[in-house]
């Protein structure tokens, strides 16, 4: 494990903002315990736990937290220095923070989903949606922390995203949703799992092909951008 | 430069430069909660803040302001009533979410951050004075958001309507309903959010940490409202703020709320049990405020 | 032996220029960046580390430029003037990190000696969040050594120390050019600079105003004869009544007015009212040069 990664586990884990994550998978699962227990038919349930709460909140919201956290809350207390002041190519500071990021994001996202998705269908159905939920935490997680280094406040910017340009205008303006992580996610868990439960509505390729852009094309930004990271005067 | 000495040996003096102590009358906590009030209500629209902290409220207000121009633009011409007003701010529930998260952290988040609480405290301001300045000031400013679009529709309404002064009369009744609506809607929508980005002084995550409680609860409520127990779905709105608003709504406003089949939540015979959980939230929320501000920055 | 050298080096943030025009070399041994608050010793500082482009001009850390160029933190440390650091650590960890991230062949070693050097040894294991400002100070100095760099650029570094850390400070910054390390360390306290370097750079809004021994400036500061430009309603007849003041040690007259060197900055101003007056002379126009510095000095030695 590198240093870099060591001290940005230390960073996340280290501090009791982390235990704001816990709540969030517990409740998807909590919520589909309930309604298997209460024996309502998954047609019911499915949708607003899998998707609704699941794919549209939960993973995107992890992976801002997380995302923005690995790079940006150093940024915002100075001690990004610390590390910037090193004889290492910017990559090997980008790369393994990242990795840090989809890392927790993943397994914070993948697991409840899991279990929600085999209480809902089927152990089929839960594979896809950890496996899908682990490809979007990999797209989000890069777009954060590329908005992390391009703005000074890289959670409201993403909050932005997720509510209005996911949540809000995914629903009722279609265009968008070639441009939604979301819509990828979900394209993804239905192709590996078809149920009733989920419908995709961008193609197979385009998902694929516009997750790989994002994860990489907001990398490089990313290493780019911290190359000529400038020290910033008074925060306004 | 030198300076001209009379006497040779080393002396001090104090100079008279005319310093004086301040004898005038002192205005006391009431002004100084309502400058914080008034400071609170400024901030939350960036007024006297650099143009970057007025982009993203001015962003929310300039959608509203659409929104509703589109509503009266549509009601002058087809004459339809797409959304009364009450029904306005339902529709508008997201942005308001997302106004509280950007304006609450900015109100509180910042003074816990920059470590200037002792610098109020030490001044005739009681804590709870500060608590409640603020929040009114968040209540306030939502009030506005909501309110200031509804005003905007009855200007398009009241100027188009083909009735004369009954016409008129007849949309402010419409229209009072709606804004006490949107005043429901702002006090529990600041309560909460002011009490969520009290926690912490990054104001990025108090503004994580306020959408995330409005939209964590909203599928809470989908899982109950399919629950095979017809008492369980009327009370499901309880479990997240913006239903629980709505269902406060449907039984005080029902006639301005609901206009075609119940689209939103039924809340049967249980309106007042509404009623009661929206009052007893508001109160526990400032008591958790005023007994944060107790124990905050006395270290 | 390593050199920073800045030549035409200018930086500024829209139409505001914090960094005007500056050349100058740093070699081994301590010196001091001197100047006002707000005179751009900061944002200098920053350029020379490599964490802001010069708008104009080159920063070169033996040739190599510092901006986009990580490898120059091989030779340079920085202890910046933010007091950040990562609370959660201890100091072993946070200085062993540093060596680890320089890829250090005995990381452990070199942050002990680090730690060693900035006297942190006692308090190595204790989390970083319970130290006081000097500690914090320290350890980020351990933290900036640990690599033992040729250059080492400090901001600030005596802010918020009491005065035993800020003698142990001087002393430790003091064996480090002694060792034939180059010191460059920002302050507006005079005092500070006196004690541990002779060598200053003196800055004034944005603009490199002295550089050298110290105490040379300041001598040359108060011999030299201080100039004026003064154009009044009859300079020639001025020219002859000031010649007659004790304070007045040369007058030179051309189409644009009068230059006059006085030998004291105090008599002469107050004399050339009285004079002017005395002979009926409206003066239109005073200008001493080299103001800027003056007032600067005089604000220095008076901190």
């Amino acid at each position: 494990m590198s240093t870099i990664s060591w001290l940005t586990a230390r960073g996340l884990f280290g501090r009791r903002r982390f235990l704001l994550l816990l709540p969030l998978p517990l409740l998807v699962v909590g919520l589909a315990v309930l309604a298997r227990w209460a024996g309502v038919s998954p047609t019911h349930w499915g949708g607003p736990v899998l998707v609704g709460l699941g794919l549209a909140v939960v993973l995107p919201v992890v992976a801002l937290i997380v995302g923005t956290g690995v790079l940006g809350s150093e940024i915002d207390d100075g001690t990004i220095v610390h590390i910037l002041t090193k004889p290492l190519p910017r990559w090997q500071i980008v790369l393994p923070k990242l990795a840090v990021a989809i890392g927790v994001t993943a397994v914070t996202v993948a697991i409840p989903l899991y279990v929600a998705g085999v209480l809902a269908h089927s152990v089929r159905l839960g594979l896809a949606l950890a496996a899908a939920s682990a490809v979007g935490a990999i797209a989000y997680s890069a777009f954060f922390l590329a908005l992390s280094l391009v703005t000074r406040r890289p959670v409201l910017l993403g909050l932005v995203y997720v509510l209005i340009w996911e949540g809000l205008l995914g629903n009722y303006v279609s265009g968008t949703k070639v441009l939604s992580i979301q819509q990828y996610v979900v394209t993804l868990a239905d192709r590996l799992a078809p149920t009733s439960l989920l419908n995709g509505s961008v193609s197979v390729p385009v998902s694929i092909a516009m997750t790989v852009i994002i994860a990489v094309g907001f990398t490089v930004l990313a290493i780019d951008r911290l190359r000529s990271f400038s020290m910033a005067g008074e925060t306004s | 430069m030198s300076t001209e000495t009379t006497t040779p040996a080393p002396a001090g003096v104090i100079h008279d430069i005319g310093y004086q102590r301040y004898a005038g009358a002192r205005l006391g906590r009431r002004y100084v909660a309502g400058s914080l009030y008034v400071h609170g209500l400024r901030t939350a629209f960036g007024f006297g803040r650099s143009a970057k902290a007025k982009i993203f409220p001015w962003l929310i207000v300039a959608i509203v302001a659409v929104v509703a121009a589109g509503l009266a633009a549509v009601r002058s011409q087809i004459g339809e009533v797409v959304l009364t007003y009450a029904q306005f701010a339902d529709a508008m529930s997201w942005l308001v979410i997302f106004f509280v998260a950007v304006v609450a952290p900015e109100l509180v988040s910042r003074d816990l951050r920059s470590g200037v609480l002792p610098l109020y405290f030490s001044r005739p301001l009681h804590r709870a004075d500060y608590v409640l300045a603020k929040l009114a000031a968040l209540i306030t400013a939502v009030w506005l958001l909501l309110g200031g679009p509804q005003l905007l529709m009855f200007a398009g309404a009241a100027f188009t309507t083909d009735k004369g002064m009954g016409g008129v009369w007849d949309e402010v009744l419409d229209l009072l309903p709606g804004l006490a609506y949107a005043a429901i809607w702002a006090v529990v929508f600041a309560s909460i959010g002011l009490l969520v980005a009290s926690l912490t002084g990054k104001r990025a995550f108090a503004a994580g940490g306020v959408v995330a409680v409005f939209l964590m609860t909203t599928p809470i409520v989908g899982v109950l409202m399919v629950m095979p127990s017809t008492t369980v779905n009327r009370l499901a709105g309880l479990a997240s703020p913006s239903s629980l608003v709505q269902g406060v709504g449907v039984w005080l406003f029902e006639e301005w709320l609901v206009t075609d089949t119940p689209t939103g939540i039924g809340v049967g015979r249980f309106g007042p049990v509404y009623g009661a959980a929206a009052l007893l939230l508001i109160v526990a929320c400032v008591g958790l405020l005023l007994a944060r501000y107790r124990k905050v920055a006395s270290a | 032996m390593t050199t920073v050298d800045l030549s035409g080096v200018s930086r500024w943030y829209g139409n505001v220029v914090a960094v005007n025009d500056i050349s100058m070399a740093l070699g081994p041994g301590v010196t001091g960046l001197l100047g006002p608050n707000g005179a751009g010793k900061t944002t200098l500082l920053h350029m020379m580390a490599g964490f802001l482009a010069p708008s104009r001009g080159t920063v070169t850390l033996d040739g190599a430029p510092t901006w986009r160029n990580p490898d120059v933190y091989r030779r340079l440390g920085l202890v910046s003037e933010r007091e950040a650091v990562h609370t959660f650590l201890t100091a072993y960890e946070f200085v062993l990190a540093s060596a680890r991230l320089h890829r250090l062949p005995d990381a452990e070693a070199a942050a002990r000696r680090a730690i060693e050097l900035v006297e942190m040894t006692s308090a190595q294991d204790r989390r970083i969040g319970t130290y006081s400002k000097g500690m914090r100070q320290r350890t980020r100095v351990a933290a900036a050594l640990v690599h033992d760099p040729q250059v080492l650029l400090l901001d600030e570094p005596f802010n918020g120390m009491d005065p035993r850390q800020r003698l142990h400070m001087m002393e430790l910054l003091h064996r480090l050019g002694d060792a034939g390390r180059t010191i460059l360390f920002s302050s507006h306290i005079l005092e500070e600079v006196e004690q541990v370097s002779g060598t200053v750079q003196v800055i004034v809004a944005g603009r490199l105003a002295a550089s050298g021994d110290f105490r040379t400036i300041r001598r040359l500061m108060t011999n030299r004869p201080h100039v004026f430009a003064v154009h009044s309603s009859d300079d020639r007849r001025l020219a002859v009544a000031l010649m007659a003041e004790a304070s007045v040690t040369g007058v030179e007259i051309d189409r644009t007015g009068l230059t006059v060197r006085a030998g004291d900055y105090g008599s002469f101003t107050r004399a050339l009212p009285k004079v002017a007056l005395a002979s009926g002379i409206r003066v239109r126009r005073l200008l001493p040069s080299d103001e800027s510095l003056e007032s600067v000095f005089s604000y220095l030695v008076e901190a």
